[in-house]
């Protein structure tokens, strides 16, 4: 006889479950799963090891795909009881509220579904999932992506999410190096498995491609590029990959369903996805700068408003918190004499070296 | 995908709450429903229908009958979709979390409720500890001027025209205009308006950091239908220009990778990259290459050299 396919079983051991209003044992639920009858073993009140390991590998991918089976006694063991109660395992009754009354989601009247809790929404609540969704779809990750939209599936089958979405009328604009499919696929199972990972990495400080082996902390988002934050074995060190730049992602494969890592604690995603300045960056002692600002320009203004203003100076003077004066120097450069550093004297004297720099350039006259 | 179990179970238990009446659907519609081709939908049913095995115990099982037309599905099981896993609401919770930054503090009640609901709507196991709800952040920053966001979503939401207090980047008086919003973009870790303005021909880009007032009027306008976000967006950047005029700038071999990764081009054989770059606003060209000190130089026009030799000379007297 053919061999069952896995989904078939999945299905069978889940309806299995589901029937079932108290927790039982391995031998009782194999009577309602044909596969695991297959080889006689169970039958015989004996099961085989052969079906004892396909049960426990089917937990855990059930596990996994988030289905939440519970254990009684340790997993694997004779004693050991299994259960999946409906209301763990059922979305809620989501019901929508509106000036004009609430609007039930269709209820079903056989056990297990009886005594399903229920949660409502109102529109304004409603549109913002809906958004939410679409902003999470525009993010060019297909992981994130495919996890939104099967949440919205899901929710729809109760609420009218495709009434609520809003025009579509904003849009992130990806750059042109793009993060490949691929790899965010890999890295983001890696990183909800907690597996360490191999990669290349196109280094573009070093100009130089070397292979990598990372245990990952996290994924942002930041200024239309995705980063693989996480601790790189060699080095001891949590650093930010840009995932346009990762090729070839391998995921350790030994051990699939234990975490080869943990994340520390003290480790804060979004503090570290933070958005910095080039001159923020950088793990030195920041210095403060002064900054006098002279035009009125909308850049000049715009510039002017991330400084902070300086109780005993002019108000065109600003102090910034700098990391790296070189990249500063650049910055102001770039306002035209509009934007001129004050203090310290390091970041003057780097100013005036670029400004002399590139007015070189210009001294030639005509175009190379 | 479609012979991955574990895609093909997250299907079917999308798929079977929605048929699982007895009664027959048409394949092509349930196709459409569930967000999947014709060809999986079959493979998917196909892969549960086909048992090799005789149903056993007294447990109901999911009975499906496919045909090239329809299915039809009868069980007293999995007539509700699952829980939310932690996975999606992981997805769900960034998306809202980008709004969040986005909104005002008047505009956070829903979103809070939102997410109460669907925390109360997820299915907890041993494999999705709480912390896992961090792994994932995005957020597009709205400079401080989350309340401008606000009312530019209010009039492209309601299609009604917006009054704008705006100081361009190289204007040194704020101005002020009425526009139609026609999208509001983000790029490069910048939001953007694309507007026509009230009476004049031609798109405008509206920076959001250079809003200094925005107020939403009650009259009507309307997105011409042949519009598209593509009208404005050049490699990846938000950009109107319908002038011919080009800069060329050439980028020294010490940052023309990165540029050459941005602009999607080749370094030349000696290490530098020259490129040209659309011309709308020569103050904007003149910033564009100073921010990059000695690294750059503007190879043509000769105005624009012009502007940027002006401007390291009045730096140099300063």
């Amino acid at each position: 006889m053919p061999k069952s396919p896995k989904i078939q079983r999945w299905i069978d051991l889940i309806s299995a479950l589901l029937s079932r209003h108290y927790p039982v044992t391995f031998t009782e639920l194999a009577r309602d799963v044909p596969a695991y009858l297959a080889d006689g073993s169970v039958a015989r009140g004996q099961p085989s090891t052969a079906v004892k390991r396909m049960f426990e590998r089917d937990k855990l991918d059930l596990r996994e795909l988030g289905i939440p089976i519970e254990t009684t006694g340790d997993d694997g063991s004779e004693e050991s009881a299994y259960r999946l109660r409906p209301g763990d395992f059922y979305l809620p009754y989501i019901a929508v509220v509106s000036p004009r009354g609430t609007t039930q989601p269709r209820k079903i009247g056989k056990y297990g579904y009886r005594s399903l809790g229920q949660l409502a929404l109102d529109a304004d609540a409603l549109l913002a999932v809906a958004e939410a969704a679409s902003r999470v779809r525009q993010l060019g990750n297909p992981v994130l992506a495919a996890d939104a939209e099967s949440a919205m599936r899901k929710l729809a089958f109760d609420l009218p999410v495709g009434a609520a979405s809003a025009p579509d009328d904003t849009y992130l604009v990806p750059p042109r190096a793009r993060a490949g499919a691929a790899a965010l696929q890999a890295l983001g199972d890696a990183l909800f498995r907690h597996k360490r990972v191999t990669f290349t990495y196109r280094s573009m400080s070093a100009n130089t491609t070397t292979e990598r082996e990372v245990e990952p902390y996290g994924l942002f988002f930041l200024n239309g590029h995705w980063y693989l934050a996480a601790r790189d074995c060699e080095k001891d060190h949590v650093l930010n990959f840009r995932v346009s730049r990762i090729d070839g992602v391998r995921v350790n494969d030994r051990r699939p369903g234990t975490a080869d890592y943990q994340i520390p604690a003290s480790f804060d995603l979004r503090e570290h996805a933070r958005s910095r300045h080039p001159w923020e960056l950088g793990d030195g002692a920041p210095v403060e700068a002064t900054v006098r600002f002279a035009g009125d320009s909308g850049a000049v203004a715009a510039a002017s408003a991330l400084g902070r203003p300086l109780p005993d100076a002019d108000d065109d003077r600003r102090a910034f918190s700098v990391r790296r004066l070189d990249a500063f120097a650049r910055w102001l450069l770039s306002f035209a004499g509009d934007a001129v550093p004050v203090a310290p004297a390091e970041l003057v004297e780097e100013f005036r070296r670029q400004a002399s720099g590139t007015r070189a350039l210009y001294a030639r006259g005509g175009a190379a | 995908m479609s012979g991955d179990p574990k895609a093909q179970l997250r299907r079917l238990l999308h798929l079977i709450p929605l048929v699982a009446d007895g009664e027959s659907h048409p394949i092509g519609e349930v196709a459409a429903t569930v967000g999947v081709s014709r060809d999986t939908l079959l493979a998917d049913l196909q892969t549960v229908s086909e048992r090799f095995d005789t149903p056993a115990g007294f447990v109901d099982g999911v009975s499906i009958e496919v045909t090239d037309r329809a299915v039809t599905v009868l069980t007293s099981q999995l007539l509700r979709p699952m829980r939310l896993t932690m996975r999606e609401l992981c997805a769900l919770e960034l998306g809202l979390g980008m709004l969040r930054r986005e909104r005002t503090p008047q505009e956070q009640a829903p979103i809070d409720a939102a997410l109460a609901v669907l925390q109360a709507a997820i299915a907890a196991t041993p494999a999705s500890p709480e912390a896992e709800r961090q792994l994932v952040a995005a957020e597009l920053d709205a400079a401080g001027r989350e309340a401008y966001l606000e009312a530019i979503r209010g009039a492209l939401r309601d299609r009604r025209k917006l009054r704008l207090r705006y100081r361009s980047g190289s204007s040194t008086e704020t101005t002020e205009r009425t526009i139609c919003p026609y999208s509001l973009m983000f790029s490069s870790g910048m939001w953007y308006v694309v507007a026509i303005c009230d009476g004049q021909d031609g798109l405008r880009i509206f920076r959001l950091d250079r809003i200094e007032g925005a107020e939403r009027t009650d009259e009507p306008y309307e997105v011409p239908p042949g519009f598209s976000p593509d009208a404005v967006l050049d490699g990846g950047r938000v950009f109107w220009n319908p002038s011919p005029a080009t800069l060329t700038v050439r980028y020294s071999p010490r940052i023309a990778r990165w540029i050459a990764e941005r602009e999607g081009a080749e370094p030349d054989a000696d290490g530098s990259l020259t490129l040209e770059h659309p011309l709308a606003d020569e103050r904007w060209a003149v910033r564009h290459v100073l921010q990059y000190g000695p690294d750059a130089e503007v190879l043509a026009p000769a105005s624009v050299r012009a502007a940027v030799r002006r401007a390291l000379d009045h730096i140099a007297g300063a």
